[in-house]
């Protein structure tokens, strides 16, 4: 045990010294691999935001179904009661014409005063239903449409917020595109910190020669460069997280004064606490493996 | 974490065993062939033969640095053929070396040299500054563990690495033409702080082709030509 806690000592003293020794390339790698977390975490932030959009909109996302004439009063009520037993329906509302015509001006913005001169109904019965909260997807929306649709009686469906969908398409596109730059900038960042360990595995091949000769384990010889590695990583994801943070407050005002459109409440959120620490560790991670890539593309040590 | 864990080495086994040893670095040319002798504890051995008759081929199989192409090579109870890697270690803890360009790190002072050497035996500070201390008081270079090892004289420098090869207490000292480098004085200086290493127990093998050296300590010397033991005996006391 005491001996574990030397060597452990040892393997900490070797990689700050490997790392003073390597200060201007440790420095450069800091800084590359923290601008890839960088954009990585803004990537996080952006979709994290447009998540939260979708949701708080949510509750407007109902869907419309249109009765045929046939339906009366009793049977819009049994179908109401059938529509809500459909997995991921919150509730359901069943709109008599008169409903319809009363909410017309409400809803549209135009006014229903034509109709009344008419003096005959146009509006068909509906049910109205609201999708439910946290699994507002427009798949989702896709999947009760097509559920209602198969209810008897009803003619056509029609989905509420019409952007909404389109959004939501959006948001998984970014989400996509996001997942894909952020594979891309993980690696960038594995080859950065791969590259930085090679060469300060290459600028230490005396001193792991002579180390092997006094009986250091590979364990003893490896451990610093692994620790090296880790280190860069997280300083990496500090750094990071220190600059979109700065980028955030200026940010924000901006983006929220743009967003003012879409809800009451448009307050941009940053990382959460356990967000930003998984970005940190997320940087020490990638140092870590990296460093192992690095030092498994040595066979010989 | 095993700690130098090896076969038991039975009471009367020599440190140092080889039996019809031949090493071929290419088919057909042998650096070292059916070479045999066996080593005791604190025996002080002289290695001899031109440059290229296989003296540091030798030594490289005692720390496991190279493998007998056929034959047995034993050291410290390890059966050097058979060694698997993960054990190579355990047994260079117990085996010191030392170089003819004394192989010291810079970017390190005299004292972090020494110190490395139990730093990878994980012995823990305290005892390490004092058995660092003491070591380098042996080789005579204490006021200096503070020193960059290159602002030393070469004598110094070499002195250093003695100490870093005996810090760790090692029952074998091998050194590869540890005085090649140093003009005479100093050479002689640095061969009798190796020999008083085995006249306090440790086996010591010197490897040399300065036969003046190995004469001027009479002791027993194994004399290589082109690979093969072509004596093992003391030489003559020779004044030099
Ligand atoms: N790594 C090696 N690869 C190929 N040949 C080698 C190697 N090491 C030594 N030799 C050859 O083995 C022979 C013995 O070399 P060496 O053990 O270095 O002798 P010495 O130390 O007595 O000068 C020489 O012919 C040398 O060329
Ligand atoms: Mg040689």
């Amino acid at each position: 045990m005491r001996r574990a806690l030397a060597i452990a000592r040892y393997v900490l003293r070797a990689a700050a010294r490997g790392l003073r020794a390597s200060a201007a390339s440790a420095a450069i790698a800091v800084i590359a691999m923290a601008l890839a977390l960088l954009l990585a975490g803004a990537f996080g932030i952006a979709i994290g935001n447009m998540a939260g959009v979708v949701e708080r909109v949510g509750d407007r996302l109902t869907l419309s179904a249109y009765l045929t004439p046939e339906v009366d009063e009793a049977a819009r009520t049994a179908l109401a009661a059938r529509a809500a037993r459909i997995e991921g329906v919150q509730d359901v509302e069943a709109v008599s014409p008169e409903m319809a015509l009363a909410r017309f001006p409400e809803r549209t913005g135009v006014s229903a005063a034509p109709v009344e001169l008419v003096g005959e109904n146009p509006l068909p019965a509906s049910l109205e239903v609201r999708l439910r909260a946290g699994d507002r997807s427009p798949e989702q929306a896709e999947r009760v449409r097509l559920a209602l649709e198969g209810l008897p009686g009803v003619a056509e469906v029609s989905a509420g917020e019409d952007w909404v969908p389109g959004y939501t398409r959006a948001l998984d596109f970014v989400r996509g595109a996001g997942l894909a730059i952020g594979l891309v900038l993980a690696v960038a960042t594995l080859v950065i910190v791969a590259s930085t360990i090679r060469l300060a595995y290459a600028a230490r091949r005396d001193e792991l020669r002579i180390l092997a000769l006094m009986g250091a384990s590979r364990t003893t010889m490896r451990l610093p460069f692994l620790l090296e590695g880790l280190a860069q990583g997280a300083c990496a994801g500090v750094l990071a997280l220190l600059l979109l943070r700065l980028l955030f407050v200026l940010a924000r005002p901006a983006v929220e004064a743009s967003l003012a459109f879409l809800a009451d409440s448009a307050a941009v959120r940053f990382f959460s606490p356990a967000e930003a620490v998984a970005l940190v560790a997320g940087g020490a991670l990638l140092g870590l493996l990296g460093a192992a890539l690095s030092l498994a593309a040595d066979r010989r040590a | 974490m095993a700690f130098g864990a090896a076969t038991p080495t039975p009471a009367r086994e020599p440190l140092v065993a080889l039996r019809h040893v031949s090493k071929s670095y290419r088919a057909g040319t042998y650096a070292l062939r059916d070479v045999s002798f066996e080593v005791g504890k604190g025996e002080l051995v002289f290695l001899t033969g031109a440059s290229g008759a296989g003296k540091t081929t030798l030594l490289r199989m005692l720390f496991a640095g190279e493998r007998p192409s056929t034959g047995e090579v034993r050291v410290l109870g390890h059966d050097v053929a058979r060694l698997r890697r993960r054990t190579i270690p355990a047994l260079r803890r117990r085996v010191g070396v030392v170089f003819q360009d004394f192989e010291l790190l810079p970017r390190m002072n005299v004292e972090e040299n020494v110190r490395l050497a139990l730093d990878v035996r994980g012995v823990p500070g305290r005892e390490a500054r004092a058995r660092v201390f003491s070591a380098l008081k042996q080789v005579g270079l204490h006021q200096w563990r503070h020193q960059d090892p290159r602002s030393l004289s070469g004598g110094e420098q070499q002195r250093v690495a003695i100490a870093r090869a005996l810090v760790g207490e090692p029952s074998l000292l091998l050194a590869d033409e540890p005085t090649g480098n140093l003009d005479p004085a100093l050479t002689i200086e640095i061969m009798d702080l190796i020999a008083s290493v085995a006249a306090r127990g440790t086996a010591v093998i010197v490897a040399t082709h300065d036969l003046a050296l190995v004469g001027r300590h009479g002791r027993r010397t194994l004399r290589l030509d082109a690979g093969r033991l072509a004596g093992d005996a003391a030489l003559e006391r020779v004044s030099v």
